[in-house]
């Protein structure tokens, strides 16, 4: 949940290089110069943050790459040091290959419909002339206050062979007879995708709010001075506007995606057959559910996917920049 | 909201486009919301009834017994009063925290200060996908596994890097003629971070329905770290386990649910102007 506003940050980080790297000491405005007393309020002011970071974050990760170097079950000792082992194991599992492209086609799919619709549904919910706006935006809102779990539960009611949609489909004589939707190979990857669409729907919609207000609205009056409907407002002066926030947001839905987990669970676990199976899961199997567990091993899967997709997408964030210039 | 073409249209033209979105949005948010229609309605229907009525939603007779069973039999006024306790704390530790890390990251220049800056937003960024048991090896260690305290810590602990880049980048755009004059007059380092705290309510604002939500909904935290103490549970994992501590009572767990998520819902209803007005201050370029 909290991987939200890096809009932010990266815009932001760009415009501090660029800054930082010109400015010389004499360049720091007074004000946020450091003396005497200061760095004693400093470090008690980073000190909260950082404790916790370091513990909850920072070494929980460093300790995931080093249990990934052993064989380990989790609990006592962590004392069979295997180098590479676990690596050169899971080059070889074809469930863990599999899990891994069920994960990008989640990701990407998930991105490649969300994004846009998110997007729109912004669009019109921030309107001047639209009614209930509030109401509108609390409906979109809605899914994501529901824990993943449960809305796993509530769907695995409502899309099984007697459930309500499929009541729906075959009175309406749409459907002849029942799908059971998560529990059939060919539908259950998709049906789990727009499960996840409509759970996280409402973050990128207030994302997409609040980069849409940073379009100054003399651009839009310019626009339509110059004859320009809505159609063309929106190509020609919203989304060149908001490019590099729709860039991060773009990014930070990938990524997300690539952690699917709690729908997963609570919904087909993994299967029909393997259907579903994606990383984080594979992940979790491994590591508390199959015996004997191996927490090495798991954490070595861990490892192999979050690098391999991280340079995937330096890759092309690299291509897609240099496309650019 | 501010945004594009209302001066556009003359009045009367909303009218017909209002009405046509409406329409639209109405069909949309009724399937949108039907999954909690169902629930809600399911929390107020027999056992049988619920299992035997397909897509109706309207119960044929009305079992507010439910709530009253879940309430009481099913421990979920401890639940609940437990999701408040760890959600407000985690809540109040993350505010706090955030704000002062990030008010000292956009006033000062310090060695290491982007060290810092730069791992807070590397580790957002990484897709990483479990690292929940050096977190319980962690808590395990201190002896606060199966505490609330244990709980809370684990809560704040792991998130918050994003916030504190949204006040870094709030702060960052407070003149620095204030602090000077502040200074001037004396205030001290606390002095003159609390004279901007208040400014900074859009963002507090957002990392508190942020942080709130996540923890009122989160469910591996509390249940991994509260194995063997089940009067520690919140509303999440109370009723993950009602499913098996109760022969499936599904009514009752669609009363849970209910309860558990009507609060959040208000609490976005009515702060959600904040919301969005926090972020939009942290988007700026």
């Amino acid at each position: 949940m909290s991987e939200i506003v890096a809009e932010t940050i990266a815009s932001k980080e760009l415009a501090d290089d660029s800054i930082s790297s010109k400015k010389t000491k004499q360049d720091i405005p007074l004000s946020k110069r450091v003396s005497g007393w200061d760095y004693a309020w400093i470090a008690a002011f980073l000190a909260p943050f950082l404790i916790l970071y370091v513990s909850f974050t920072i070494y929980p990760l460093v300790a995931t790459v080093w249990y990934s170097f052993h064989e380990w079950n989790g609990s006592g000792a962590l004392d069979e040091f295997i180098g590479l082992q676990n690596y050169i194991d899971i080059a070889q599992d074809s469930s863990f290959w599999l899990s891994f492209n069920n994960t990008i086609v989640f990701a990407v799919v998930n991105t490649a419909i969300k994004l846009p619709l998110s997007l729109l549904a912004a669009i019109i919910l921030t309107q001047r002339w639209m009614w209930f706006k509030r109401i509108w935006r609390t409906v979109f809102f809605a899914p994501l206050v529901i824990p993943v779990a449960l809305a796993g539960l509530v769907f695995d009611f409502l899309l099984n062979s007697r459930g309500a949609l499929n009541d729906v489909l075959t009175t309406w004589g749409i459907l002849e007879r029942p799908i059971d939707f998560l529990g059939t190979p060919d539908t259950a990857l998709i049906t789990i995708i727009l499960i996840s669409v409509w759970q996280i729907f409402g973050q990128y919609m207030i994302y997409w709010m609040a980069a849409l207000q940073n379009v100054p609205e003399s651009l839009y009056e310019a626009a339509s001075i110059d004859g320009a409907n809505e159609w063309d407002k929106l190509w020609q002066v919203t989304l060149p506007v908001i490019r590099p926030v729709a860039t991060i947001i773009l990014f930070l839905s990938f990524v997300n995606a690539l952690k699917v987990f709690g729908l997963v669970a609570a919904t087909t676990e993994g299967g029909p057959g393997q259907s579903t199976y994606v990383v984080s899961y594979f992940i979790y199997n491994q590591a508390f559910r199959d015996m004997p567990f191996r927490y090495g091993y798991a954490s070595a899967a861990a490892v192999l996917f979050g690098v391999t997709v991280l340079i995937a997408i330096t890759l092309q964030g690299y291509f897609v920049r240099r496309a650019q210039h | 909201m501010k945004n594009s073409a209302s001066r556009l249209f003359k009045p009367g033209r909303y009218f017909g486009v209002n009405i046509a979105i409406l329409i639209v949005l109405l069909i949309i948010g009724f399937f949108w919301i039907y999954p909690f229609l169902w629930v809600v309605f399911s929390s107020l229907k027999t056992q049988r009834d619920m299992f035997t009525s397909g897509a109706q939603l309207i119960p044929e007779t009305w079992e507010w017994g439910n709530y009253v069973r879940a309430w009481t039999e099913a421990n979920f006024s401890t639940y609940f009063l437990n999701t408040v306790i760890y959600a407000s704390a985690a809540t109040a530790i993350e505010v706090v925290k955030s704000s002062m890390c990030g008010y000292v990251l956009a006033r000062y220049r310090f060695p290491g200060r982007n060290l810092i800056y730069g791992v807070i937003l590397a580790t957002l960024f990484i897709p990483i996908a479990s690292i929940i048991i050096p977190q319980f090896n962690l808590i395990r260690s201190l002896g606060l596994l199966n505490t609330r305290f244990g709980v809370i810590l684990a809560l704040s602990g792991g998130a918050g890097a994003l916030y504190v880049l949204l006040f870094t980048s709030f702060f960052e755009t407070i003149p620095e003629e204030l602090f000077d004059s502040a200074k001037i007059d004396g205030a001290n380092f606390f002095q003159q971070f609390w004279l901007v705290v208040p400014l900074a309510r859009p963002i507090i604002a957002t990392v508190v329905i942020f942080q709130f939500m996540s923890t009122w909904n989160e469910f591996n935290i509390p249940l991994v770290f509260t194995l063997s103490r089940p009067e520690l549970r919140n509303l999440a994992v109370g009723m993950y386990a009602f499913q098996g501590e109760f022969s499936v009572d599904w009514t009752g767990f669609a009363a849970g649910t209910s309860m558990s998520i009507i609060p959040v819902l208000l609490v976005f209803f009515l702060f959600q102007g904040y919301f969005v007005r926090g972020l939009q201050g942290a988007v700026k370029q």
